[in-house]
């Protein structure tokens, strides 16, 4: 401690050694300086900033040369967000004492990080203007800048309070409850962030503000991250009492919901399942007996053509062998018309001989079919012109095949015959007698019997009656 | 119910690195003491002028 005349250090006497000055007043002061310091010091600790801040003045006020009240309070001003006004305190605390002066490390460590100063400053920049722009009622931007600004420095006490004015402003109580609380985590003396919360608090729950704060005083409050956490606290009593009390009741509870709630989810979820499962097999089921039912259609589908394509294949072989009997018939025609320029006995035996070689070959009877009217008439006009000559031919070819009893040579031509000359009776009953000797009795009965009604008191019928009656006996 | 005006009055600027020079030059670092070395300054002056006075009588 100097005297404040002559500079010279002074000892416990109130009276200065070198100039003889009373020095008492300004131990008093200096004393009252240093209680004001540990005022300030103590709510430092416990982050009561605004409140440090007014001590640390009143002690500098007291007494300027306090080096650790005003290094103290440039501290504070820095853990606030005052850069500037914590340099401003650093760098007088220097001019005060050069010498020994913690001023000189704090200035250094802001000096050196570059960066971190210039973004300090910006932020302090941004803060003037989110300030400008209240003043200018333009709120919207103001909050868009303070955002800004704490991003950069959460630490800002004031910009958090600005702009939970800002929200209370807006209606906007939760946001503003929450900027205070960060507020009053920073500086838990803030008079401006305590104003703040009872009135978000109040816009909340009007009417119930001060019970909330009772019970605020009664939980259990920290912060994780941005978020407030509020645990409520449990009255010891309920706590000792009840903790059987309570493991009963939950245990209980959880059976009861086990029973009346997640048992009949369970079932009801079971029961879905198997609905679903079955109405799945059904669907199945069903696309299955579908396309059963489809193959069957088709299949009768499928018969009912092919039977169709029978009957028009049937049609087909028929209508051809038509054509072919009505192509042999036409041919034989054709034959027969065929007449050379010299037409001589020769010509004619031959021409003969072919229309007899065809017409062995044609045979309607044969396909079973009954011949068209027009092929029917060509035919009876054919036979009334070459009939005669074919009937001869046919019966002497067929008898002579039957005397030497080529009786597969004789059939035919004795059947040509007479179906040439259906009054041939000689030709009818040697048609018989020639099935008789082949051994086909029954086609030789028919034969006979056909004699025996076609051509009554005939001697061809007497004989066929004689043959009968020898078959019969035979037999 | 807080008056928005009235509170916003009580923001001030922050103090920016650029301002900084001003106001150290420009603060006010008078304590108790320098205002009562003034004062028995004051004091002495005037006991000075007294006996003048007097003489003058």
């Amino acid at each position: 401690m100097q005297c404040y005349r002559c500079g010279a250090e002074l000892t416990a006497s109130d009276y200065c050694p070198s100039c003889g000055t009373n020095v008492r007043i300004q131990k008093r002061l200096q004393s009252l300086s240093a209680r004001c310091y540990n005022e300030g010091l103590e709510k430092a600790r416990v982050r009561n900033m605004t409140g440090a801040v007014e001590s640390l003045r009143q002690s500098l006020k007291l007494d300027k040369n306090n080096i650790d009240a005003r290094n103290l309070l440039g501290l504070v001003y820095y853990e606030t967000g005052e850069v500037v006004a914590a340099l401003t305190e650093w760098v007088i605390s220097k001019n005060l004492q050069p010498e020994d002066n913690d001023a000189d490390r704090y200035v250094e460590q802001v000096r050196s990080d570059v960066a971190r100063f210039e973004t300090e400053n910006q932020t302090l920049k941004k803060f003037n203007v989110a300030l400008r722009y209240c003043r200018q009622n333009a709120l919207d931007l103001a909050v868009i800048q303070l955002k800004k600004v704490l991003q950069m420095n959460p630490g800002y006490v004031r910009a958090h309070l600005l702009l939970s004015l800002l929200y209370l402003n807006d209606k906007k109580p939760v946001k503003a409850r929450t900027e205070a609380n960060r507020a009053l985590a920073l500086d838990t003396g803030s008079i401006l962030g305590a104003r703040y919360l009872k009135e978000a608090e109040e816009l909340l729950m009007p009417g119930e503000a001060e019970a909330s704060e009772s019970k605020r005083k009664e939980a259990i409050r920290y912060q994780s991250g941005n978020e407030d956490i509020i645990q409520p606290t449990i009255p010891m009593g309920l706590r000792r009492g009840g903790v059987f009390a309570g493991l009963l009741a939950g245990a209980l509870l959880g059976i009861a919901i086990a029973l009346y709630l997640i048992l009949p989810a369970r079932i009801q979820s079971m029961n879905t399942t198997n609905q679903q499962e079955i109405a799945a097999i059904s669907e199945e089921n069903d696309a299955k007996n579908a396309r059963l039912l489809e193959s069957e259609q088709r299949e009768a589908t499928l018969a009912l053509e092919i039977d169709d394509l029978k009957a028009e294949i049937d049609e087909l072989i028929q209508a051809g062998n038509r054509s072919t009997t009505a192509d042999l018939l036409m041919s034989a025609v054709t034959a027969y018309l065929n007449v050379p320029e010299e037409d001589t006995a020769e010509t004619q035996a031959q021409r003969m001989d072919q229309v007899e070689a065809i017409m062995n070959t044609y045979d309607p009877a044969a396909t079973e079919e009954t011949p068209s009217p027009q092929e029917q008439s060509l035919y009876n006009a054919f036979i009334a012109v070459v009939g005669e000559e074919l009937t001869k031919r046919s019966y002497d070819a067929g008898y002579a095949a039957y005397r030497r009893k080529d009786y597969e040579t004789a059939i035919p031509a004795l059947a040509r015959a007479f179906r040439y000359d259906g009054e041939r009776d000689d030709a009818l009953f040697c048609l018989g007698s020639a099935y008789y000797e082949s051994g086909d009795t029954d086609a030789a009965k028919d034969t006979y019997n056909r004699v025996i009604q076609l051509f009554p008191n005939t001697k061809s019928a007497e004989s066929a009656e004689a043959k009968l009656a020898e078959i019969n006996n035979a037999s | 119910m807080i008056n928005f005006e009235e509170e916003l009055k009580k923001f001030r600027p922050s103090l920016e690195v650029e301002d900084a020079e001003s106001i150290i030059t420009g603060q006010d670092l008078d304590d108790m003491s320098d205002v009562l070395v003034d004062l028995i300054k004051e004091t002495r002056e005037i006991q000075d002028k007294r006996p003048s006075d007097h003489e003058g009588r």
